[in-house]
């Protein structure tokens, strides 16, 4: 699983170091997820570090980390280079919004004051074909319903998300959302129960999706 | 639980009287005054008029509010066409309650198309329930008098249709799903437009084994343009070339207006005569909808069609 990014433009990126005063900032790279999207790691690193000095904004340290999204790696990759830190208004970060706030978090213990400024966008949990080419396949719903629907996704392969497809806009297969050029989810699911000889399945009508603990904040906590 | 039927067309239905539905579409207007010329105009031959709720994701007036003043201010019976589209489980129940109390008794489940389609793409789509599980609420409403297992002290009155599509394929998907919305309660179905007649046998008597009754949606055309701009235009439906040709001959060859029109009208009347004969022979039909917006002066020829 890659938590797919894609990069924001310059412009925004640059109007938001100076939206918060970044004259000197520190650039945390992720090695991992956003490395394999390019918009990350050592590539990313050198990257911005020549476009951020081109305008005139100093880095003062540059680090490329494994796991930005992981408090315990952020506090112990932060700690060395805690002088930099010290010294510079802000952090730039090359990483998902997962990785931004697991930086706001640890930095947050010693440096409040400081401004984290994400340049990428997070699209989505990403199931690799090859490298530049991600799907969606998964939104996290918390009450996967793959056993029944042929291990084919309806939240995700479906432009609606609907429980009980296929909708009047698919055309010979494909879905009305895109012009017709990416396959409907729900005809997917059907090929997929025909082909295992288990339409009874794809019969089956389906409750709505259960929202009642998952249209707000969620966490797993198990110690 | 109370007594059906609660509608004119619900009547029709339980009755076995061959039903006639029109459909009139509201546009981006507070002003209905054109829509309530045309239900006028067809009031006098059908049973209900469904009435369109943003099709293709273009915003229009509200299809609650559209039905409820068409009903108020000619008489003509509507079915609210509901999509799932812009308002989320909890929103729909509410409009199922305000609908009744509007006075509106047909309700049409649909998905609804998609919001990055029409003309306010940046809209949240919402499609909490689908055509299936909203048809299921409704009847949980109607029958149960509740939502949830809470009682509503007043509960709303409704026959709820859905849609079904001849032209689907594959054909198997739609079959099963229409079978879910047999299984949740649609007490009537309307299908997409179809011009082939051993399609159209093929699909009745598949689904025959619901046991839910169909109305056959046509499309009567008003002219070459709108022959040609349907083909062309509507996903997964094609009108057969001989039916476009014989258009594109009265369009070419009748220069009067008047004749022209009556020529048209005399080509529907023979192209659907026989077809819905045909079905109607079979017992495959409960009746028609003919979903031919603006072309409210068919349905004189329409009702010979229907009484043949
Ligand atoms: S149903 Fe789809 S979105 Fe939900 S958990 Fe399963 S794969 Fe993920
Ligand atoms: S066409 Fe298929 S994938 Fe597209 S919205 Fe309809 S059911 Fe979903």
């Amino acid at each position: 699983m890659v938590v797919i990014t894609t990069a924001k433009p310059d412009e925004e990126v640059f109007e938001a170091l100076e939206r918060y005063d970044i004259k000197k900032t520190v650039v945390v790279s992720c090695g991992t997820c956003a490395a394999l999207c390019q918009t990350g790691g050592t590539e990313g690193l050198e990257n911005w570090t020549k476009k951020l000095e081109e305008k005139g904004i100093q880095v003062a340290a540059g680090i490329v980390s494994d796991d930005v999204c992981d408090n315990r790696v952020m506090m112990k990759d932060l700690r060395k280079i805690d002088d930099e830190l010290k010294d510079a208004d802000g952090i730039l970060t090359l990483s998902c919004g997962l990785g931004e706030q697991s930086l706001v978090k640890v930095l947050g213990r010693k440096y409040p004051e400081k401004p984290v400024i994400i340049a990428n966008n997070t699209e989505f949990m990403g199931m690799t074909e090859r490298i530049g080419r991600f799907y969606m396949r998964c939104r996290g719903c918390g009450d996967c319903l793959l056993n029944d629907t042929g291990g084919i996704c309806p939240i995700t392969t479906c432009a609606k998300s609907l429980m009980n497809g296929p909708c009047g806009g698919m055309v010979e297969g494909m879905c009305e959302v895109g012009d017709y050029e990416r396959d409907c989810g729900w005809v997917l699911i059907y090929k997929r129960l025909e082909e295992m000889g288990r339409l009874d399945l794809f019969e089956k009508l389906r409750d709505s999706f259960d929202w009642s603990e998952r249209g707000h904040q969620r966490e797993v906590v198990f110690r | 639980m109370a007594n059906r039927p609660f509608s004119k067309l619900g009547e029709g239905l339980a009755k076995g009287e061959f039903v006639l539905t029109g459909e009139l579409e509201p546009e981006k207007t507070c002003d209905l005054s054109h829509t309530i010329k045309e239900a006028n105009e067809m009031a006098p031959y059908v049973h209900a008029a469904n009435v369109t709720d943003s099709p293709l994701g273009i915003v229009t007036i509200n299809s609650m509010a559209a039905s409820n003043i068409i009903q108020r201010e000619t008489g003509l019976e509507c079915v609210w066409q509901l999509t799932v589209r812009d308002v989320n489980k909890l929103g729909i129940a509410g409009m199922i309650m305000g609908g009744h109390a509007l006075g509106l008794r047909n309700v049409l489940s649909l998905t609804g198309d998609h919001t990055a389609l029409g003309d306010m793409p940046e809209s949240k789509p919402v499609f909490d329930l689908d055509s299936s599980t909203l048809v299921k609420l409704v009847r949980e409403m109607v029958d149960e008098e509740s939502i949830n297992g809470h009682e509503i002290e007043c509960p709303p009155t409704f026959h709820v249709g859905a849609a079904a599509n001849p032209n689907a394929d594959p054909m198997g998907a739609e079959i099963l799903k229409i079978g879910r919305k047999a299984e949740a309660g649609a007490e009537f179905l309307q299908t997409q437009v179809v011009y082939d007649i051993d399609r159209t046998i093929e699909f009745l008597t598949e689904i025959k084994k619901y046991k839910v009754p169909v109305l056959l949606g046509i499309f009567p055309m008003k002219s070459y343009g709108i022959a040609k701009g349907f083909d062309t235009f509507v996903p997964g439906v094609s009108v057969p070339p001989d039916i476009l040709a014989k258009w594109k001959g009265i369009k070419k060859n009748i220069t009067d207006k008047k004749e022209k029109k009556a020529a048209y009208d005399e080509a529907n009347y023979e192209f659907f005569k026989p077809f819905i004969t045909e079905l109607k022979k079979k017992g495959l039909l409960a009746g028609v909808h003919c979903m031919a917006v603006h072309y409210t002066r068919i349905f004189p020829k329409l009702i010979e069609v229907i009484k043949a």
